[in-house]
C-alpha cells in the first residue's frame, strides 16, 4: 500500500500525461445489483415523463365535453399498450423500492440477491394479474373480438 | 491450455489514446490472472507496465478489470475466468481512473478521498497505560471491514464514482465505518461530518458493484448502510 506522504498530492506529482478515463458510462459487466438500479433509473424516468402527461391530461377536467373526449383516447390500442408499461414501471419501481428500503433500514444486504428474484416473481404476479384487462383489450383488438381466453375477467 | 490475453495498453511518451493488444499465453487453470500478465512481461514484450507486490492478496496492489468487472490479478484463478482452450482473458486498468501506464493508475484522489475520513483512532482520554481494550463481541462489529486492503477495485467499480468523481466511494466510506462503529473511537461526529455530505454516503445507491468487485467479500453495501442509519439518527438528534 503506497501511500504518497505529501500532505495533498496533486495530480502533477505524477508522470506527464495520464490518460483520462473518466466518464458516468463504463463498459462493466452487469450484475443483479446494477441490473436492478439500471431498471430502477429507466422506470423512474418513465414514471416522471408519465406525471407530466398525467397532470396535462387532468387540464381537461374544466369541462366535462373535453374530458369525455379525453378519456375515450384512453380506450384505443396505443393506450392500452401504455397502460401496461405503467403498470410494469410502477411494479417494478415499488417492488425494488421496497428491496432498497429492506437494504438500507434493516441491513439486508446480504439476501440482496434473493430479495431481488423473489421481488422480481412478486411483481411478475402483479403485472399478470393486474395488466390481464389490458392486455385483454389488445388482444380483442388484434385478433378480434372474443379471441382471447376469460379466465381472470 | 493456450489463451488470447487482450491488454489495454497505454504510453504517454508514443500513444495518444489507450488502445489494446493481443498476445497468446500458455496457463494452466490453477495459474492466477496475475501470472498471465507475468508471463507477458517476462517472455514476450517487457514494456508491459503493472503494479503488484506480494502476488498473495495482501498488498492490494493489482487491482484490476479482468474479464469486464474489478477483481485483483493476483486472487483470481484462471479456471474462473475461461471455459476452454482458446479463450480470451482481456485486462484493462481500473475504469474512471486516470492512468498512468498501461494498467497503472493515478491514486492519488483515491488515497485523498481515504484520508479525507480521518482513517485513525480519535479519542477524548488521555492515553492508557497498556492497550486499548475490546471484547470480541465488539470486535464482531467491524471485523468484517478491517479485511480491507485498500486496492481500490471497489471503488473503480462504482457508478457513483463514474459520475462524480469527486464521490468520497465504498472504499474510503469503509474506512469510515470501521472507525466510527469502533468500541474504543470518539471522533463520530467528526467522521460523520465528512460521510454526510453531498459526496458521500447518500450518493451509494446499493448497486453492489462494490461487493461484487472486493476480492476479500467484504460486505461494503451492508456496512454503508449501516453508517447510513448512524448518520440518519445522529443528525435528528443533534437537530431535535
Amino acid at each position: 500500500m503506497a501511500v504518497d506522504t505529501q500532505e495533498r498530492p496533486s495530480a502533477s506529482a505524477s508522470t506527464d500525461a495520464p490518460a483520462q478515463q473518466e466518464g458516468r458510462v463504463q463498459r462493466y459487466r452487469i450484475r443483479t445489483g446494477m441490473f436492478a438500479w439500471m431498471m430502477h433509473r429507466l422506470t423512474g424516468v418513465g414514471l416522471v415523463v408519465y406525471l407530466v402527461i398525467h397532470i396535462w391530461g387532468l387540464t381537461a377536467l374544466t369541462d366535462p365535453e373535453t374530458f369525455n373526449a379525453l378519456i375515450a383516447k384512453y380506450h384505443s390500442p396505443l393506450f392500452k399498450v401504455g397502460e401496461f408499461a405503467l403498470l410494469v414501471a410502477v411494479a417494478y419501481h415499488a417492488m425494488n423500492g421496497l428491496r432498497i428500503v429492506l437494504i438500507d433500514f434493516l441491513g439486508w444486504s446480504p439476501k440482496q440477491k434473493k430479495l431481488f428474484w423473489t421481488l422480481g416473481a412478486v411483481t411478475a404476479v402483479i403485472i399478470l394479474v393486474g395488466g390481464w384487462p389490458s392486455l385483454y383489450a389488445l388482444g380483442e383488438w388484434l385478433f378480434g373480438p372474443g379471441s382471447m381466453p376469460t379466465f381472470f375477467l | 491450455m493456450q489463451l488470447t490475453i487482450e491488454i489495454k495498453r497505454y504510453n504517454p511518451d508514443e500513444d495518444d489514446e489507450p488502445h489494446w493488444e493481443s498476445y497468446e499465453v500458455p496457463a494452466e487453470p490453477l495459474d492466477s490472472a496475475l501470472s498471465l500478465l507475468l508471463h507477458v512481461k517476462w517472455h514476450i514484450d517487457g514494456t508491459l507496465s503493472l503494479r503488484k507486490s506480494c502476488a498473495h492478496g495482501i498488498c492490494g496492489s493489482d487491482a484490476m478489470q479482468i474479464n469486464g468487472e474489478n477483481k485483483l490479478a493476483c486472487s483470481v484463478l484462471v479456471q474462473d475466468l475461461v471455459e476452454e482452450d482458446g479463450d480470451t482473458v482481456t485486462f484493462a486498468p481500473l475504469p474512471s481512473a486516470p492512468v498512468i501506464k498501461d494498467l497503472i493508475i493515478d491514486q492519488s484522489r483515491f488515497f485523498e478521498k481515504y484520508r479525507d475520513v480521518k482513517p485513525w483512532l480519535i479519542t477524548d482520554g488521555p492515553a492508557p497505560e497498556r492497550e486499548r481494550e475490546q471484547s470480541p463481541e465488539e470486535h464482531a462489529m467491524i471485523e468484517d471491514a478491517t479485511k480491507c486492503i485498500m486496492c481500490g477495485a471497489c471503488t473503480h467499480a462504482c457508478p457513483s464514482t463514474w459520475a462524480d468523481p469527486d464521490y468520497l466511494g465504498p472504499a474510503a466510506m469503509l474506512k469510515a465505518y470501521r472507525y466510527t462503529f469502533d468500541s474504543r473511537d470518539d471522533g463520530a461526529e467528526e467522521r460523520l461530518d465528512v460521510v454526510d455530505s453531498p459526496d458521500g454516503l447518500w450518493k451509494c445507491y446499493t448497486i453492489f458493484n462494490c461487493n461484487e468487485a472486493c476480492p476479500k467479500d467484504i460486505d461494503i453495501t451492508r456496512w454503508l448502510s449501516a453508517l447510513k442509519r448512524k448518520a440518519a439518527t445522529s443528525q435528528a438528534t443533534t437537530k431535535a
